[in-house]
């Protein structure tokens, strides 16, 4: 075994370890060390993709040396890799970006804080995307509701902390659901690591044996994860979390902790239950039929909304609804479909985040429609930035929105029966899409004959205005050369079996 | 072939010419001089034109292509018998209303505008009479309208405006009726060139029967708007009024018939013989007798003298297209007859009624008690107009009116065959209901009529003359119908 | 060569707002020696063209954007790069009356490169990336002014043209899914093996696209952003809403319906009828909007509507003769409308009038101008020998020939939109010429025809109607071999 398979490994116990490290530091001190971990794990994960690249083959590291049924085990493919890359570019950009607000934001002496929170919560999203244990798994998503919790409440302004709380509640149920579900499961099957639960459930279904409770213990586990991915009509919490959060925790909660609860599921309807036993429960269809309905009603309400963060958190309870719908195909393409909209949604969902927090700091810090008209031309690389991302979940092509929604189609046709609801759909959720965000982006390119508020140059906010551009390149090398990232997931699904 | 094309675009060019210098609107105090050089070109042109027109009647036999269109549509003119006929009568009316009109437009502002219009439709209508082919013969009926327009709305008052534009869609909306059936046409028959029986294709017939009569009927709508037929009839009496006499005596006389030759060439090209019998001919007929016995009834009601007069065109025109409708020889030589006859009567009722409006400013009927004392020639002259329009003899109405009724009797169509002649008849008596009291109240003012202040107001050469000759016209024809006869026969035989 | 027609005004509108001109001359020298340049270029590439794809870059899977030049873009792209250099000229002139002019310049010029994108796109998913773009491009030229109306104008423009797309892009997806290849090939790609018993469903979403692209050709009942993003100057809805982006509606649909699904799997469908019903309802539903309207560029706009309605009934009559007359209309309505559109235009821009009943006597203070504007009414009206009556004959000819009964009512529908359109626009025509008798000729005392660089174009799309009016020869035989796969 090459050095590099440790690597998983390190990764998670390199987080997991400076997070504890910033607690003794100097704010200054943990900002560093923080970048620096997400940059090094980062670059551990790229080597550990090129790595799994090369050989073709996932390998599944056995921690300190114990064979199951006994060791716990981590498990790396194409798939987790590259999930672990994008999480740690996505993660070090809205860092950078929501950088400059976080003196505003956080009070001085919850600064450290926050750099632990943060790095707690990327060690438990590369433990949930690299665990092969489902008791690890169930163990990080607590460790990650609670992260998330704090980074929520942080901020403390009076919203927050109710938001805190609904959010934790949303939770806790969620993690409540899931844990019955692993219940059920070690009951039926007397194992915690997933290759072998998925032997004993291929032999239960072989069987005939326990139809019910196997079937109650999936959709209990889906569930649960659902309620935590916010997924309609469980998405009540979502709003106050990402719209009154600080900026980096919103861009971080909304695109890659809702995203690190898809990948479990995923790993579970993969590695857990097996793909082909997934698809003969009815729980697909649950999944399609909400996905559809949360694709439509949260962009309704994101039309309704007249505050711009909670617009475009809104706008995810939506997107979630297409990954679900990705799911509720039961086709491999339709699941394809649903990994590279994590993808393209966590580049652009972020990248709306940070551009803006930009916007409405040049509106005097006021995120009602408004006070933003012709912020555009006050902060023009917010502007353009919010342009790219809305042009993105619009679907316009060059930007990674179109290819999800294209593989989202290719998908859809495939699957008779369900090929017209999810046309549709998809046909009226991008008008909706298209409604709320153009009605933004005019409004911020509408000028005012006299601006209330000061512009801000490219020169205050150097740092600010880069991760901007990384956002966009990101969002269109998603959009303009998609194929490798889809032949990548593809392979890494093939992995997955 | 050059003389057809130089009687059409030389007036048009005229028409243009006069247009285009007289376009500023703020001199309106012209000189005298100015007037007079606008009244001789004017006259020059008008002459000139007709003596085109006169000699490519007698000279040119051979058709010729102009250009194409496109591909399958050739602009193409030739002049035929029916062709002849038509524009023997326009170009005998329109200078006589031309020069009627320098003496009737003297007060009217804007008098190069009317001239320059005026001419455009000269070449226009000759165009129409030249046309050769459906295509050919659209264009110039488009265009006729159009030109025809800005007489309609010369005095420029709202209502002269309403009035042009009510004629202006009347008239666009049959010529599009009729597109419709040229479509039709087009892709049924193997040439749109113009021919006397029948272009349709035998399988066509076959296949599509029932449908090419419903076209056909829509285009005789169509077409039918511009002759007055009912239920399209209704721009006529609002257009005549409001128009400048010499506009209107053109307009009924000449411009109206355009309608009728429409409708004679396409009865042409579907071919008498495939309409004989059918639904068509009834429903046209029937529409043509409503038209005829309406117009008649309305204008007897009527008591402005003008819109009397148009009802009465109403009334007219459909009995030269009940004749057509009839389908028979003789029928058809009466409804030819009847274009001239009509054409020379009408236009000599409305010159009439322009001097009257011009020298007394009387436009309503029980006004003009006494006229005949006034203007004892003019009224002359309207009187034996109106004996025209009666049908009595020795006039040109008797000879189409007996033709007509003969044709009718012949024909042996069930129920119109006899019900035909008997509306004519009553249609007949009701026209000397509306006319003949003019004669008797102008000439004959009653006891109580005040002759101390009775004034001669008998007006100037340039207006009666004009009179002279078209009533004079429409007497010779009916005392001397074979002077007629060659050219109608020649119609008649679609030659 | 193919991107560099493409990418030329991209550079040139790019290169406007950054290179500082001393003097406005400097500018319009520098952008129309650009613009005409490029136009040549495309002649010259449409003259000597070659059969090749030009491969750009691979997107996935097998969706690449190309470039070809094939009959349909030799229509298209001709028709533009013609018109593009007279509208700028004119532009020069307009907008001397209007703020920012840079950022007009920047997209108008943008807005030739995307067009020319879709002339020359090989493929859907191609045509469909620049559809999305033009979208994108021309919506801060109806913002433009910057007033309310005109940000609810471009805001609804948005809204309707990328819900628009949304469901053009399921035709696209069912032409990936269900053809052998995305690439345009006159007859269509789908492939039967596939299609075999989804036939209905494949019929249903050629309805959604054919509704989706037809937002930009102004089907009803998705015109209405049509008549309000005229609030845009002159030279943007005269080009674009009357040509470059109405147009490319209409081309898409051609492409979509010729190209893609192909007449074969459509012909006789419940689908053609559907689509032939909302076209004909169209076609009379803009005319009759237009004589209500009271706005003179509200009420051409409403004649746009239904001219385009004109050019997507050719088209779904499905025969290759329907297509020659949706070319026909394509082309000669683009300078019929154009030339209104600027004499609209050059009336605001020398009298600052905009309603019908402010135009009252005006025909004899701008002659030119109404004389022009006179002879575009009645081309648009169809009056022998303009170029309208051509382009109508050869629709209705298409439409007779087809022997399909709704078809039939199709010419109905012309002829009373026809109608329509002489009442709304000899209305104007007469009032310009015969205000009546109280008139009062001082109030348009000071008032005369603009300068040549807004009379030039003019004069030279005036000529073009009468020329194509008479002798359309040349340019009916080419669209016959485009329909029929010749070139």
């Amino acid at each position: 075994m090459d050095f590099i398979c440790n690597f998983p490994f390190f990764s998670i116990l390199l987080s997991l370890f400076s997070g504890t490290v910033c607690s003794v530091l100097s704010a200054k001190a943990a900002r560093i060390v923080n970048r620096v971990v997400i940059l090094a794990v980062g670059l551990m994960s790229a080597a550990l993709l090129f790595y799994l690249l090369s050989t073709g083959e996932s390998f599944i590291y056995w921690m300190g040396h114990f064979p199951a049924p006994w060791g716990n085990e981590i498990r790396a493919g194409v798939l987790e890799a590259g999930m672990a890359l994008f999480f740690c570019i996505i993660m070090y950009l809205s860092m950078a970006g929501g950088a400059h607000k976080l003196p505003s934001e956080v009070v001085e002496s919850k600064h450290n804080l926050y750099y632990i929170l943060v790095n707690l919560l990327l060690s438990s999203l590369l433990a949930l995307v690299y665990t092969n244990d489902m008791f690890t798994a169930y163990v990080f998503v607590e460790i990650n509701t609670i992260s998330a919790c704090g980074l929520i409440m942080i901020r403390q302004v009076g919203r927050t902390i109710e938001a805190a709380v609904r959010y934790m509640i949303m939770s806790l149920l969620g993690s409540g659901l899931l844990l019955f579900g692993l219940c059920i499961m070690y009951d039926l099957t007397g194992h915690l690591l997933m290759s072998n639960i998925k032997e004993s459930v291929e032999l239960i279904v072989a069987n005939g044996e326990y139809q019910v409770p196997l079937i109650v213990s999936v959709a209990l586990m889906c569930t649960g994860l659902c309620i935590k991915s916010a997924l309609f009509p469980f998405h009540a919490w979502l709003p106050d979390a990402y719209g009154y959060s600080t900026v980096s925790s919103a861009a971080i909660l909304s695109s890659l902790v809702s995203k690190g609860y898809i990948f479990l599921l995923i790993k579970i309807i993969y590695r857990v239950i097996g793909f082909s036993v997934f698809n003969s429960t009815r729980m697909i269809d649950v999944l399609f039929v909400f996905g559809l309905m949360g694709m439509i009603f949260g962009s309704l309400s994101a039309i309704k909304e007249n505050d711009i963060r909670r617009m475009i958190a809104f706008s995810s309870v939506a997107q979630i609804g297409y990954i679900y719908m990705g799911f509720g195909m039961g086709t491999q393409a339709g699941m394809v479909a649903s990994i590279f909209h994590i993808l393209s949604h966590a580049a652009t969902k972020s990248l709306l985040f940070i551009a803006a927090i930009g916007l409405t700091d040049v509106s005097g810090g006021s995120r009602k429609f408004v006070d933003l008209t012709g912020a555009a031309y006050r902060n023009k690389w917010a502007g353009a930035a919010f342009t790219v991302g809305s042009l993105s979940m619009v679907g316009i092509p060059l930007f990674s929105g179109f290819i999800s929604k294209l593989l989202f189609a290719q998908a859809a046709v495939q699957v008779e029966g369900k090929m017209l609801a999810s046309l549709i759909v998809l046909g009226i959720s991008t008008v909706l899409n298209a409604v709320y965000f153009m009605k933004t982006v005019i409004r911020i390119y509408t000028s005012e004959p006299e601006a209330p508020y000061e512009g801000i140059t490219f020169r205050n906010m150097r740092a600010y205005a880069v991760t901007l551009v990384c956002f966009i390149l990101l969002n269109i090398i998603l959009g303009v050369s998609s194929q490798p990232v889809v032949d990548m997931i593809g392979q890494g699904l093939a992995m997955f079996a | 072939m050059y003389l057809i094309l130089l009687s059409i675009l030389f007036p048009a060019a005229a028409g243009l010419f006069l247009l285009i210098r007289g376009r500023t609107p703020l001199s309106g105090e012209k000189g005298n001089t100015d007037r007079k050089t606008l009244l001789a070109l004017t006259g020059c042109f008008l002459v000139i034109t007709a003596s085109l027109v006169f000699a490519s009647l007698l000279t040119v036999k051979e058709g010729f292509t102009l250009f194409f269109l496109t591909k399958t549509l050739p602009i193409y003119f030739r002049i035929d018998g029916v062709g002849r006929l038509f524009s023997l009568l326009a170009v005998i009316v329109l200078p006589c209303a031309g020069f009627f009109s320098f003496a009737y437009m003297k007060h009217e502002e804007r008098e190069s505008r009317y001239y320059g219009f005026y001419l455009l439709v000269f070449g226009v209508l000759n165009g129409l009479c030249f046309a050769g082919n459906l295509i050919t013969f659209y264009l110039f009926f488009e265009l006729l309208t159009l030109s025809s327009m800005p007489l309609v709305l010369h005095s420029g008052s709202k209502e002269a405006v309403m009035a042009g534009l009510k004629y202006l869609f009347y008239s666009l909306c049959g010529a599009y009726a009729a597109l419709f059936g040229i479509y039709f046409l087009y892709q049924n028959c193997d040439s749109l060139t113009f021919t006397a029986d029948g272009a349709l294709r035998a399988s066509a017939i076959t296949q599509q029967g029932g449908f090419l009569l419903l076209t056909a009927f829509v285009m005789l709508l169509g077409f039918g708007v511009k002759a007055g037929m009912f239920p399209m009839h209704a721009w006529l009496p609002t257009a005549h009024p409001v128009a400048p006499a010499p506009a209107s005596a053109v307009l009924s006389a000449v411009i109206v018939k355009a309608g009728v030759l429409a409708i004679i060439r396409v009865l042409g090209m579907f071919g008498r013989d495939f309409l004989r019998g059918t639904w068509v001919q009834s429903g046209w007929i029937i529409l043509t007798l409503i038209t005829v016995f309406m117009g008649s009834l309305l204008a007897y009601r009527e008591p402005v003298l003008k819109k009397r007069l148009a009802y009465s065109t109403v009334s007219q025109i459909s009995y030269i297209l009940f004749g057509l409708a009839v389908m028979n020889e003789t029928s058809f030589t009466g409804a030819l007859f009847h274009v001239l006859a009509h054409g020379f009567v009408k236009a000599a009722l409305f010159l009439c009624a322009g001097a009257i409006i011009y020298k007394t400013g009387k436009t309503r009927v029980e006004e003009m008690r006494g006229i005949g004392k006034e203007m004892p020639l003019t009224m002359w002259c309207f009187t034996i107009a109106s004996l025209g329009l009666i049908g009595i003899p020795p006039t040109g109405g008797f000879v189409s009116k007996w033709y007509l009724a003969l044709g009718s009797l012949e024909s042996g169509l069930p129920v119109f065959g006899v019900l035909g002649p008997v509306i004519l008849l009553l249609s007949a008596l009701l026209t000397a209901g509306y006319l003949l009291p003019l004669t008797i109240h102008g000439f004959f003012p009653g006891a109580d009529y005040d002759y101390g202040s009775l004034q001669k107001k008998e007006p100037c050469k340039l207006m009666t003359v004009p009179i002279f000759i078209l009533t004079f016209l429409s007497v010779l024809i009916g005392l001397f119908p074979n002077l007629v006869d060659g050219i109608i026969v020649m119609a008649a035989a679609g030659r | 060569m193919i991107v560099s027609v493409i990418l030329i005004p991209f550079i040139t509108g790019i290169l406007i707002p950054i290179i500082p001109f001393r003097k406005r001359w400097q500018k319009e020298v520098f952008l129309e020696t650009a613009v005409v340049l490029n136009s040549t270029l495309v002649w010259y590439l449409l003259l000597h063209h070659s059969d090749s794809t030009f491969l750009l870059a691979h997107f996935t899977g097998n969706l690449n954007i190309s470039f070809r030049v094939d009959g349909m873009s030799m229509v298209f792209a001709g028709l533009v790069s013609a018109l593009w250099p007279f509208a700028t000229l004119y532009a020069f002139e307009y907008m001397t009356k209007e703020e920012h002019e840079n950022v007009f310049f920047l997209f108008y010029t943008l807005t030739y490169g995307v067009t020319l994108g879709i002339a020359l796109a090989a493929n859907l998913l191609t045509m469909y990336f620049f559809y999305e773009l033009l979208t994108l491009v021309t919506v801060p030229l109806v913002m433009h002014t910057l007033t309310r109306e005109a940000v609810l104008a471009s805001r609804k423009y948005l809204y309707y043209s990328l819900g628009g797309a949304a469901f053009a892009f399921l035709g696209l997806i069912m032409v990936i899914v269900y053809g052998t290849t995305t690439d345009f090939i006159l007859g269509g790609v789908l492939d039967p093996a596939k299609t075999a018993g989804k036939t209905n469903v494949l019929l249903l979403i050629y309805v959604m696209a054919f509704m989706g692209f037809g937002v930009k050709a102004a089907v009803c009942p998705f015109n209405a952003w049509l008549p309000q993003a005229g609030v845009a100057p002159t030279p943007v809805t005269a080009l674009l809403h009357a040509v470059a982006v109405v147009k490319s509606g209409a081309f898409a649909i051609i492409r979509l319906t010729y190209y893609s699904f192909g007449t074969d799997f459509l012909k006789g469908t419940w689908a053609q009828y559907a689509v032939m019903s909302v076209v004909m309802f169209t076609i009379v539903y803009g005319c009759s909007r237009a004589v209500k309207e009271t706005h003179l560029k509200r009420r051409l706009a409403y004649s746009t509507i239904s001219n385009l309605s004109y050019i997507l009934f050719g088209a779904v009559i499905m025969t290759p003769l329907g297509l020659v007359g949706a070319l026909t209309h394509l082309v000669f309505h683009a300078v019929m409308k154009i030339s209104s559109f600027f004499c609209a235009g050059a009336v605001m821009h020398q009298t600052d009038r905009h309603y019908v009943h402010e135009l009252n006597g005006l025909g004899y203070k701008m002659p030119c101008v109404f004389g022009i504007f006179t002879i575009s009414a009645l081309a648009l009206m169809g009056v022998p020998g303009l170029a309208g009556f051509v382009s109508k004959w050869n629709l209705a000819g298409a439409a007779a020939e087809s022997g399909n009964p709704l078809a039939w009512g199709g010419i109905a529908c012309l002829l009373i939109s026809a109608l329509l359109t002489a009442i709304y626009m000899l209305t104007i025509v007469v009032r310009a010429f015969f205000p009546g008798k109280d008139f009062d000729y001082r109030t348009v005392s000071d008032i005369r025809d603009p300068n040549w660089k807004m009379l030039l174009p003019l004069f030279v799309f005036t000529l073009f109607i009468i020329l194509f009016g008479v002798y359309s020869q040349p340019v009916v035989d080419f669209f016959m071999s485009v329909a029929t796969g010749a070139v």
